[in-house]
């Protein structure tokens, strides 16, 4: 039961809350808080009782439920979805947090609506059967559509209807996908089932797994965003309220990386290798695009969001090298990113509450009036740009080691990525922080307790993963080697050499 | 002469003597003085009658009793649709007094109408001869062609009757031809016989023996297209249901179009199985033009009730494809997922209508059903706003919904009959469809209007019910289906006894 009343506590707060708290902000704001911290609670119990040290799934509810189609409630974890489930309601307690004020319109039904995103989130990581994934996974994009529409910056509708087409489009392709390998697998000698374990078992090949991998894939590359599906992301984040901007790049974005792990390489591993080379251009085409944009952004948020564009290609980088540095290091740049650009938005929503203005050269000089605010902002975009001692280090370490050991080349280009992040970050906090001092802004207060309260967990997270990252990796050593056991007997037919990369690039599939 | 065994069509006697107790209890009903008369008892005769019926056909479900010579049967087949005609009347009549109070033309042949339709409709479910069919097609539908022209003074609603009638009696005269061609060469109008003989033309090598064969299966099922308007038959949707009266516009979308659909499969699976694969592939092709020809008119609509129209044409093409599916691999999978869809396309799709309808009520006069007029209504009515966004979300097929029930089924058969390329372009115009779906919601939350205005009243009474019934069952229907699925496997079961 446990995973259930982690799922759905959000949903039951949102009805509390839409039933008995109607035009009560302060009691539906203390109600949306109290139930995201019971959530994280909950998390954290499970994670403490979690055992390491086994790939297997735990804490597992299995209920059947459309019997006819085999289709069951089943729910489980492993340490890389404990992971994430952590991640997921640490961000939205900050959220909640950093809300608290900035929306004044409509509050209750924006509460509801992070809640409602909250469960979605949460089952996409513990669902254990396809239907149940597939469920979540599109559920969440109406409460994301509603805060970018309802609550979101001036373009707010191009961008929410944008941000919904993209997703809708892959997730509706990837569904057919799924029928398809259901229906094989029936066919052919397995039982009727969407159960992910069972599916995994089933050993697809031939076209039809070609194309289902693609499938699969491409609805979670519209979602990593990786490049050149990743349009929707720089409208819908800076359209998006700041809350929404956190939980989009702190753990919507990581659904995408769950699912390639999860379905991409667990259900077609003989396929994924074969697509390790693309996927690896691919994700050293958006390190280096994704920072080139962001160094030309004139607007603060948008720079965030073409930043993520760069790290999350180096999080599909890591984890399609297949070895135990790279997936290891995926995975916790994932949760790093997830806390320091959820951090990053953060800042530039609270310089926004104060501002009116997300465009680089209106700012100046921030330090002066608000040193404590430029303090925290320094930490994080240090964290950003892979400072030793920060989490972002540790990530993007593990991950060049990954991508090293398999193809120096896209080491190489990666580094040039963390360079030009440097770049384009300080860059960014020079301008802002430093620099000439615009008049207007002197007289600006700085962070208030609870908008330091909101950042302290994310930098206590930074920090954390940054000096002793052992307490993550841990959960992660089991899962791993589990991925990696599922592709060796494929990997080891291939070698690594630039000429055999580059043949197979052009002999494609 | 045997008597007919008469308890197969308890279901439909009850509708008929309801239908003419409406219209007898109609005059002597008292004004209250103002000269407006309550006509309270006839909704409650015309709602017991609809709840007596579909009772009976439940109570009645176990029974497979044939009748008048093997021209129809009580199933579960013919229950399954009995019982979704049956809610579906109720609902919409439920959604109508204050639309038509609103229009002052609240009167009780709109009931009996209803009733006679539901009727015919009933009877296409059991039918399981052509000429029985015919008849039951007629008779739905000149119930329908009235209907359509309830607001008699309306020109609007006078195109809408006209245009339905002159279309569908062609299309008539279409399934006519087609029939009487079955007849010529099987010598028979029975379904069963009607199968056994054009199998044997098939299975022979005759090529010209085959061809007339395939004509009659062409004929008829064009005739049925019409009635289910898929592409290219369907230009007389969007008018006809823009004019109609906004709750028998919403009856048309569900009733008469599930009714065409039982039909259909029924009268293929058991009459044409000599030619699955032909008139599989039939339908298929008709499906992708329904598809696309629905979803696309309805992306550049700006009214609301004409995009409806629109997509349900689109619907009809996402069920066509389960039906074509079925022939294609002779399997009743796809099939089932037709049902399930039909069901779930019932719920939501009368309570978008419905939503329409009330808004048509107690919106300000010139109130036209365009995007524009709906702007910030989720600031001045946050509950229909709601309610319109849970059913154009289930329109959709967004997870947690009938809808999205109703498309996996279906996609699932379809994708089953290794007919994947067809799963991938209904899914993909489906994405085209969260677009023009979305738009309303954009309009709806995201927009302010022009001009102030309120609401009249509240969401209540008979309205409220409606709506409620068809939300919990949209919802339900999106949670917990496998019901649905065991009814229409049964349903399946027995049509192919």
């Amino acid at each position: 039961m446990s995973l259930t009343l982690l799922t759905f506590l959000p949903i039951a707060g949102a009805v509390v809350m839409l039933i008995f708290m109607r035009g009560r902000p302060s009691a539906y704001k203390t109600t949306a808080l109290v139930t995201s911290v019971l959530t994280l609670g909950v998390a954290i119990y499970l994670a403490a009782r979690f055992r390491t040290g086994t790939a297997g799934f735990q804490f597992i509810e299995d209920h059947r439920w459309i019997e006819g189609l085999g289709i069951s409630y089943h729910l489980g974890v492993d340490g890389i979805s404990v992971l994430l489930v952590l991640l997921t309601t640490l961000l939205t307690v900050v959220a909640i947090l950093c809300s608290w004020n900035s929306i004044k319109d409509r509050g209750l039904a924006f509460f509801i609506s992070l809640l409602v995103l909250e469960t979605g989130m949460l089952g996409v990581f513990v669902s254990m059967d396809l239907f149940l994934f597939y469920v979540f996974w599109e559920i969440q994009l109406i409460p994301m559509y509603f805060i970018i529409g309802v609550w979101g910056g001036p373009r707010r509708v191009y961008a929410a209807i944008k941000f919904f087409l993209f997703t809708f489009v892959g997730s509706v392709v990837m569904l057919v996908a799924i029928l398809a390998v259901v229906w094989w697998y029936a066919k052919n000698g397995g039982p009727l089932t969407f159960d992910i374990l069972e599916l995994q078992k089933a050993g697809f090949s031939g076209p039809l797994a070609v194309w289902s991998f693609i499938a699969f894939f491409v609805a979670f590359a519209i979602k990593v965003p990786m490049f050149p599906v990743h349009t929707w992301l720089p409208d819908a984040h800076t359209e998006a309220p700041t809350a929404g901007s956190v939980v989009l790049a702190g753990v919507l974005l990581k659904m995408g990386v769950y699912g390639m792990i999860r379905f991409c390489i667990g259900f077609f591993p003989e396929v994924a290798v074969k697509a390790m080379v693309p996927v690896l251009i691919l994700s050293a085409v958006a390190v280096i695009y994704g920072a080139v944009m962001s160094l030309v952004q004139p607007d603060m948020k948008r720079l965030v969001a073409y930043s993520s564009v760069s790290h999350m290609g180096f999080i599909t980088a890591g984890l399609f090298t297949f070895n135990q540095q790279g997936i290891e290091g995926s995975v916790l740049q994932m949760v790093s990113h997830g806390v320091l650009t959820g951090a990053l938005f953060m800042m530039v929503g609270f310089f926004y509450d104060r501002t009116h203005t997300r465009l680089i050269e209106d700012y100046g000089g921030m330090a002066r009036p608000m040193p404590v605010a430029a303090a925290f902002f320094s930490l994080f975009v240090l964290g950003s740009l892979g400072l030793p001692g920060l989490s972002g280090f540790v990530g993007e370490f593990l991950i060049l080691v990954g991508v090293f050991q398999y193809a120096k080349v896209f080491a190489v280009i990666a580094s040039v990525g963390v360079v030009l992040g440097a770049a384009y970050l300080l860059w960014m906090y020079q301008r802002t922080m430093f620099q000439q001092t615009n008049e207007k802004w002197l007289s600006l207060k700085d962070l208030s307790a609870r908008e330091i309260v909101s950042l302290a967990p994310l930098v206590g997270m930074a920090v954390w993963i940054g000096l002793y990252p052992h307490t993550f990796l841990n959960l992660l050593h089991a899962p791993t080697q589990n991925i990696i056991s599922q592709v060796q007997p494929y990997l080891a037919e291939r070698g690594s050499s630039l000429l055999e990369m580059v043949g197979s690039l052009f002999g494609g599939f | 002469m045997q008597t007919p065994d008469l308890v197969p069509i308890i279901p439909e006697l009850i509708l008929l003597v309801t239908a003419l107790i409406v219209l007898l209890v109609e005059p002597f009903l008292k004004s209250d003085g103002t000269g407006r008369i309550d006509r309270t008892a006839l909704i409650a005769i015309t709602l017991t009658g609809l709840v007596g019926s579909v009772a009976v056909s439940l109570g009645l479900s176990g029974e497979d009793r044939e009748s008048f010579a093997g021209m129809l049967v009580l199933d579960s087949w013919a229950v399954f649709f009995n019982v979704l005609f049956g809610v579906g009347a109720v609902l919409t009549v439920l959604m109508s007094p204050g639309y038509l109070e609103a229009h002052r033309r609240h009167l009780g042949e709109y009931y009996a109408l209803l009733l006679f339709a539901v009727i015919g409709m009933n009877l296409m479910a059991a039918a399981r001869d052509f000429i029985l069919l015919y008849v039951a097609i007629e008779l739905m539908a000149i119930s329908s062609y009235l209907l359509a022209a309830f607001f008699r003074y309306r020109i609007r609603s006078n195109e809408a009757s006209l245009k339905y009638f002159l279309t569908g009696s062609f299309a008539s005269a279409i399934l006519l031809y087609g029939v009487s061609l079955v007849y010529g060469q099987a010598g028979a109008t029975n379904y069963s016989a009607t199968g056994r003989a054009m199998g044997e033309i098939m299975q022979s090598a005759a090529t010209g023996g085959k061809a007339g064969v395939l004509l009659a299966v062409f004929l008829v099922a064009i005739g049925l297209a019409f009635k289910v308007s898929a592409a290219p038959f369907h230009m007389w949707t969007p008018d006809v249901y823009q004019g109609a009266p906004t709750p028998i516009a919403a009856f048309f979308s569900v009733g008469p179009k599930a009714a065409a659909f039982s039909a259909m499969m029924a009268a293929f699976v058991a009459a044409f199985p000599g030619a699955l694969k032909e008139w599989g592939l039939f339908f298929i092709v008709l499906s992708i033009v329904t598809m696309l020809a629905g979803n696309l008119y309805a992306l550049v609509q700006t009214n609301v009730k004409r995009m409806l129209a629109y997509s349900s044409i689109a619907h009809a093409g996402y069920l066509l494809a389960g039906v074509g599916a079925m022939g294609w691999s002779g399997n009743t999978l796809p099939g089932q997922g037709v049902m399930i869809y039909l069901a779930a396309y019932t719920f939501m799709n009368l309570g978008a209508f419905g939503i329409l309808a009330y808004l048509k009520a107690q919106m300000p006069k010139g109130f036209d059903y365009s995007l524009k007029s709906l702007a910030g209504l989720g600031r001045r009515s946050p509950w229909t706003a709601s309610l319109l966004t849970l059913f154009l979300l289930s329109l959709t097929g967004i997870p947690g919904t009938a809808g999205f029930i109703g498309k996996f089924y279906v996609f699932s058969g379809v994708v089953w009959a290794d007919l994947w390329w067809l799963a991938v372009v209904g899914v993909l115009l489906t994405a085209v469809s969260a677009y023009y779906y979305l738009r309303v919601v954009i309009y709806m939350f995201f927009r302010e209007p022009e001009r102030e205005y309120t609401l009249k009243e509240p969401i209540g009474g008979a309205m409220a019910a409606s709506l409620a019934v068809s939300a919990i069952a949209t919802v339900a229907i999106g949670l917990v289906p496998s019901w649905l699925w065991d009814a229409a496997a049964s349903g399946f079961g027995a049509l192919l006894k």
